[in-house]
C-alpha cells in the first residue's frame, strides 16, 4: 500500500486539485477563510482548486480545528476514505499544536496527535503542509497549497541565535 | 435577474480577483503577522513568557548555562500582547504570513541567553542582558547587582546589624 509516487501523483494533480473541507472542531474562523478563499476575490479556480464533498472524491484535505474528542474517531474516518496520496493542508494554529486551546481538556491538541492516532490506525498520511494564522489569510492558505505542490519555495526556516549586545 | 442585468453589472464591476501570489496581498493596516524578536534588545526577562495565552513563548534551559527564549509560530494566535509588555520593546509585530511550512520544527525561533553567576554563592540567577540592562536603568551598587536575591538579603542584613550592633554600643 505505501507503494505510492508521491512526485509523480503531485505532477498529476498540479493543475487540478480537489479539496475537502474537513473542520476538527475549530471556532470557524479559519472555516470561514476558505470560504473566502473560495470565492471570485481570491478565486483559487486559477490554480485548479475546487471544493469537493466527500474525502472520497478529494486529493487534499483542508484540516482546520485542535481536533476535539468527540470529532477524533470521525476524522479518522474521514481521512480513511480518503484515496492515496493522502495530502493534508493543517490550516491555524489551531491544526498546527493546538494552538489557543493546547491543553483544554476535550482536544487532543492539534495534528501532531492526530498523527499518532492515525498512525495506530494504520492510516497512512504522504504528505503534510503546516499553516500558521489565527485565522489563517485566504493569501496564506494559497500560499500553502502551493508549497504543497511544489510552487512555491519555504520561507521559515528554524532558527537560533545568540542574544548580543546592542 | 436577467442575462443582459448580470453581464452589465459584471461589466461595470470589472474584476475583482487578486492574483496573489503574481500580485501583492490585500494587507491592512490593522493585520497583525508572526512577531519578530529582536535578538540585541531581549533580555530574556520572560514577561512575554507569562502574558503570552497559548505559551507559543517559552523559556527552556537546555544546558542549564543559559536559557532559549523559544516562540513557535504554529501556536501564536497572533494577538501582539507580547509586543505590548516586553520592557525593553524587543517585539514587533510584523505583517509576515507566508508561515506554510512540511515541519513543526522549522516553525521556531530562539534566542540564546547566557546566565550569570552569584559572586557569591554560584547559583544562576539571571541572564547577562539583564544584568546590563539594570546596570544602565538604575543605581545600584555594584558589590549588590552580582548577586543572587538571597544572598543580597543576607549581606544587607548583615551590614544592617553591624550598623545596629554599632549604634547600640
Ligand atoms: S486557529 Fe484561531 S481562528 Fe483558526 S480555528 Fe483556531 S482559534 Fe479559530
Ligand atoms: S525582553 Fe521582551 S522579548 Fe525578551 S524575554 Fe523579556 S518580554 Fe520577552
Ligand atoms: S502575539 Fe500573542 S500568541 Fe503570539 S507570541 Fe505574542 S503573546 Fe503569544
Amino acid at each position: 500500500m505505501s507503494s505510492v509516487n508521491l512526485a509523480r501523483a503531485l505532477r498529476a494533480i498540479k493543475r487540478s486539485v480537489w479539496v475537502y473541507h474537513l473542520n476538527s472542531g475549530s471556532c470557524n474562523a479559519c472555516d470561514i477563510e476558505i470560504l473566502d478563499a473560495l470565492t471570485p476575490y481570491f478565486d483559487v479556480e486559477r490554480f485548479g482548486i475546487k471544493l469537493v464533498g466527500s474525502p472520497r472524491h478529494a486529493d487534499l484535505i483542508l484540516f482546520t480545528g485542535p481536533v476535539t474528542r468527540e470529532s477524533l474517531p470521525k476524522v479518522v474516518r474521514a481521512i480513511r476514505a480518503m484515496p492515496r496520496p493522502r495530502l493534508i493542508l493543517v490550516l491555524g494554529s489551531c491544526g498546527v499544536s493546538g494552538g489557543i486551546w493546547w491543553d483544554t481538556y476535550s482536544t487532543i491538541g492539534g495534528f501532531k496527535k492526530l498523527e499518532e492516532v492515525l498512525r495506530e490506525n494504520g492510516v497512512e498520511v504522504d504528505r503534510v503542509v503546516y499553516v500558521p494564522g489565527c485565522p489563517v489569510r485566504p493569501e496564506a492558505i494559497i500560499y500553502g497549497i502551493l508549497l504543497l505542490l511544489g510552487v512555491v519555495e519555504q520561507k521559515v526556516k528554524k532558527v537560533e541565535v545568540v542574544a548580543s549586545e546592542s | 435577474m436577467s442575462i443582459a442585468r448580470i453581464l452589465e453589472i459584471a461589466f461595470r464591476t470589472g474584476r475583482v480577483t487578486r492574483k496573489y501570489p503574481h500580485e501583492p496581498p490585500l494587507l491592512t493596516p490593522e493585520f497583525r503577522g508572526a512577531v519578530r524578536v529582536d535578538p540585541s534588545k531581549c533580555w530574556g526577562c520572560g514577561a512575554c513568557v507569562k502574558i503570552c495565552p497559548p505559551n507559543a513563548l517559552s523559556l527552556r534551559s537546555d544546558s542549564g548555562r543559559e536559557v532559549v527564549l523559544e516562540y513557535f509560530v504554529g501556536r501564536c494566535i497572533f494577538c501582539g500582547m507580547c509586543a505590548e509588555v516586553c520592557p525593553a520593546r524587543a517585539i514587533e509585530v510584523t505583517k509576515e504570513f507566508e508561515l506554510s511550512s512540511t515541519s513543526l520544527e522549522s516553525l521556531k525561533y530562539g534566542v540564546a541567553h547566557r546566565l550569570v553567576r552569584c559572586s557569591s554563592c554560584g547559583s544562576l540567577v539571571w541572564t547577562e542582558a539583564e544584568l546590563r540592562a539594570v546596570i544602565r536603568s538604575s543605581p545600584v551598587a555594584e558589590e549588590y547587582v552580582v548577586l543572587c536575591p538571597r544572598c543580597r538579603k543576607t549581606r544587607f542584613a548583615r551590614a544592617a546589624s553591624i550598623r545596629v550592633g554599632a549604634g547600640s554600643e
